[in-house]
């Protein structure tokens, strides 16, 4: 009797598998994809160079031994000398959160953030509306070791057959009190169509 | 006898087949229209509209227009809502395109039927103006959230226009060549050429880009602190612009600390004049049919530039007078779309003439009546595609000034009847819009108030 019952509910676990078996509504021509799936849809900046990108820039950051004791960093703009809409902030938010993860190093406000961080050390201190030993006291925000800034520039050529585009994505980490570039590395990415 | 009826049947079927779209005449409903806009009768310039289009299934340029009209009087939540409708549309075929373009083209570039009695899906720079004027509509709300994302969808639609327009070109190179069709605009007797190949046409990269929608887009990206996003709007601006100090500057600006005074960041847009009307010529071309070489009139659609408006470069603001810079200028796009369509139509046109003068031709030998009828229906039916959005602003210039926050006056020249505006900035970035036709002033947003012309003419018989 054991033994029937325990085959019989081998056979339903093999049957019901770990697969997702939640409910799908609709859409025939819709479906989800591979978020990593290389995209080669058209030779603009795409979602696999931003990927490719953020994952050398943070294995060569991580590997460099200057991440020591995890510093804390300050990350500024990407300069983007292109001429194509790249969201910058897209891919140093990327390497931030990949060194975050991987608990390296720690990140200070940024220039975006600053304005926020502050409205609330503001209206902790000076409205009165909090209890008093939950309020965060100034003067003790963590100032950056660091700063991480650098630069996305393209080439762009067109022949009637071709197209070729070349991104350069360079990045350097300063220390702040030396201004000594402490690291630097880059990242280069060739896209050719042929039409 | 049987040969009458079949003269009356045929002369049915073509009526049937044609439908309105054919004798609607565009160009006079919106001559009216724009009649009204012009003197400032907005809600009569409604009403004609909503006249003219009863129907349940309302097109594309229905929408364009009462958006623009609904701006016009101030009503930008109402604005907003057409212009979402024909977004929708627009949207349509952009998926409908990104899909499968060749299936597109091959429908696009079908002989069968004239431009007229298509559904009309609008010009490219009609497409890249809808979501610059919608951005123009929140900026006047100051929701520059809302207005990133209908920047980032102009230039998402670039990107589809152009890959359409590169395999359009290509394909229409092969038919033409197929069809042995070799004759250019620049062949057809009478047809007015030089409008098609003045400087400002061929300086222009190509017919959709504006260097207004991507100047915009860096000034919104900078406001919202987006400097990596605002850098290639400027740039792409000076590309299609060149030797515009203002977008040099607007580059420059922006590796440079912000100021820290308390002074706006304000951009003055003016828009005025109307979009060129589109109107029909005919213009004799000989054509091989069966095996003769037959003179046949053919109609092309040429641009009628609108004259509602004198062109003017200075704006007053308070006791100081400002240099406009030129960004935008419909005309200009809209010859270069029909400069770099023209190919395309003469293709089709010819082509359909041919088969229908073969079919003539043999209808003539086996029922003359009968071919006649034909005849005079197809040369009712063949007339040059009209359509085109008309209420859009000709114009667009541009100045960015830094101001003190609070009241400030700005004023048109006295050509347009020196109307004054009340402008109230309250925002570290702020956009203010002026729309000009005639000698009306348009504001655009609550921020901006125009003065009736008969308070200042008061003030100034008392000073």
């Amino acid at each position: 009797m054991f033994a029937r019952f325990s085959i019989l509910a081998v056979v339903v676990a093999l049957a019901s598998g770990c697969a997702n078996n939640s409910p799908v509504l609709g859409g025939k021509n819709i479906g989800y994809g591979d978020s990593k799936a290389v995209e080669l849809v058209t030779n603009e900046f795409g979602s696999t160079d931003l990927q490719m990108i953020a994952e050398s820039m943070t294995r060569s950051l991580a590997q460099s031994g200057i991440l020591q004791g995890r510093p804390v960093v300050q990350v500024y703009d990407v300069k983007n000398k292109t001429s194509e809409y790249i969201d910058t902030r897209e891919i140093t938010t990327s390497i931030k959160t990949q060194l975050m993860k991987s608990g390296t190093a720690r990140f200070a406000s940024d220039n975006t953030q600053m304005q926020s961080q502050v409205d609330q050390l503001k209206l902790q201190n000076q409205s009165g509306l909090y209890k008093k030993n939950t309020v965060a006291k100034t003067g003790n925000m963590i100032a950056a070791k660091y700063r991480l800034e650098g630069s996305i520039s393209s080439i762009v050529k067109r022949s009637s057959d071709y197209k070729d585009v070349f991104y350069k994505f360079s990045l350097q980490l300063i220390d702040v009190e030396s201004g000594l570039a402490e690291w630097m590395d880059e990242k280069e990415i060739r896209k050719t169509t042929e039409r | 006898m049987a040969s009458r009826v079949l003269t009356v049947a045929s002369l049915c079927a073509i009526v049937q087949l044609t439908g309105c779209a054919v004798f609607r005449n565009y160009d006079s409903e919106l001559q009216q229209t724009n009649q009204h806009l012009s003197s400032g009768n907005v809600d009569a310039a409604l009403a004609l509209l909503e006249k003219n289009n009863k129907g349940e299934d309302k097109d594309l340029l229905y929408y364009f227009e009462k958006g623009e009209l609904l701006r016009s009087k101030g009503d930008l939540a109402a604005s907003q809502q057409a212009w979402h409708q024909a977004d929708n549309v627009v949207f349509k075929w952009e998926e409908s395109v990104k899909l499968d373009t060749g299936k597109y083209l091959a429908q696009f570039g079908s002989y069968l039927a004239n431009d007229k009695v298509r559904r009309y899906e609008g010009y490219d720079y009609e497409k890249v103006m809808l979501s610059t004027q919608m951005a123009l509509n929140l900026l006047a709300l100051n929701d520059f959230d809302a207005a990133r994302t209908e920047i980032k969808k102009t230039h998402e639609r670039e990107a589809v226009i152009a890959e359409l327009r590169d395999k359009e070109y290509l394909k229409r190179e092969e038919d033409a060549e197929k069809e042995g069709i070799k004759t250019e605009y620049k062949d057809l007797q009478g047809y007015p050429v030089a409008a098609l190949d003045a400087p400002e046409v061929i300086g222009l990269k190509n017919s959709y880009q504006s260097a207004f929608s991507h100047y915009l887009s860096g000034y919104v990206y900078e406001a919202l602190g987006e400097r990596g996003l605002a850098a290639p709007g400027y740039r792409k601006a000076a590309e299609l612009r060149p030797n515009t100090p203002l977008l040099e500057q607007a580059l420059l600006d922006l590796d440079k600390p912000a100021a820290k005074n308390s002074d706006s960041d304000v951009l003055i847009v003016v828009q005025s004049g109307l979009a060129p009307a589109r109107d029909s010529i005919r213009v004799p071309l000989p054509l091989p049919i069966s095996g003769n070489l037959v003179i046949t009139p053919l109609s092309f659609p040429i641009i009628k530039e609108d004259t509602s408006t004198p062109r003017f470069s200075q704006i007053g603001l308070d006791h100081s007078t400002l240099e406009l810079t030129a960004l935008n200028s419909t005309t200009a796009m809209s010859r270069r779309a029909l400069r770099d369509d023209m190919p395309g139509i003469i293709l089709r046109t010819s082509v359909r003439a041919i088969s229908r003068g073969v079919a003539q031709k043999q209808l003539n030998d086996s029922n003359p009546l009968a071919g006649l009828a034909v005849g005079i229906a197809s040369a009712v039916v063949e007339g040059a595609d009209t359509r085109t959005w008309r209420t859009l602003p000709d114009d667009t210039q541009v100045v960015r000034v830094r101001m003190s926050q609070g009241e400030h006056t700005l004023s048109l020249p006295s050509n347009l009847g020196g109307t004054r505006v009340n402008v109230k900035i309250d925002r570290p970035y702020q956009v203010v819009t002026l729309r000009v036709i005639g000698s009306q002033v348009y504001a655009g947003g609550p921020a901006i108030q125009v003065i009736p012309n008969t308070t200042v003419q008061a003030v100034a018989s008392l000073k």
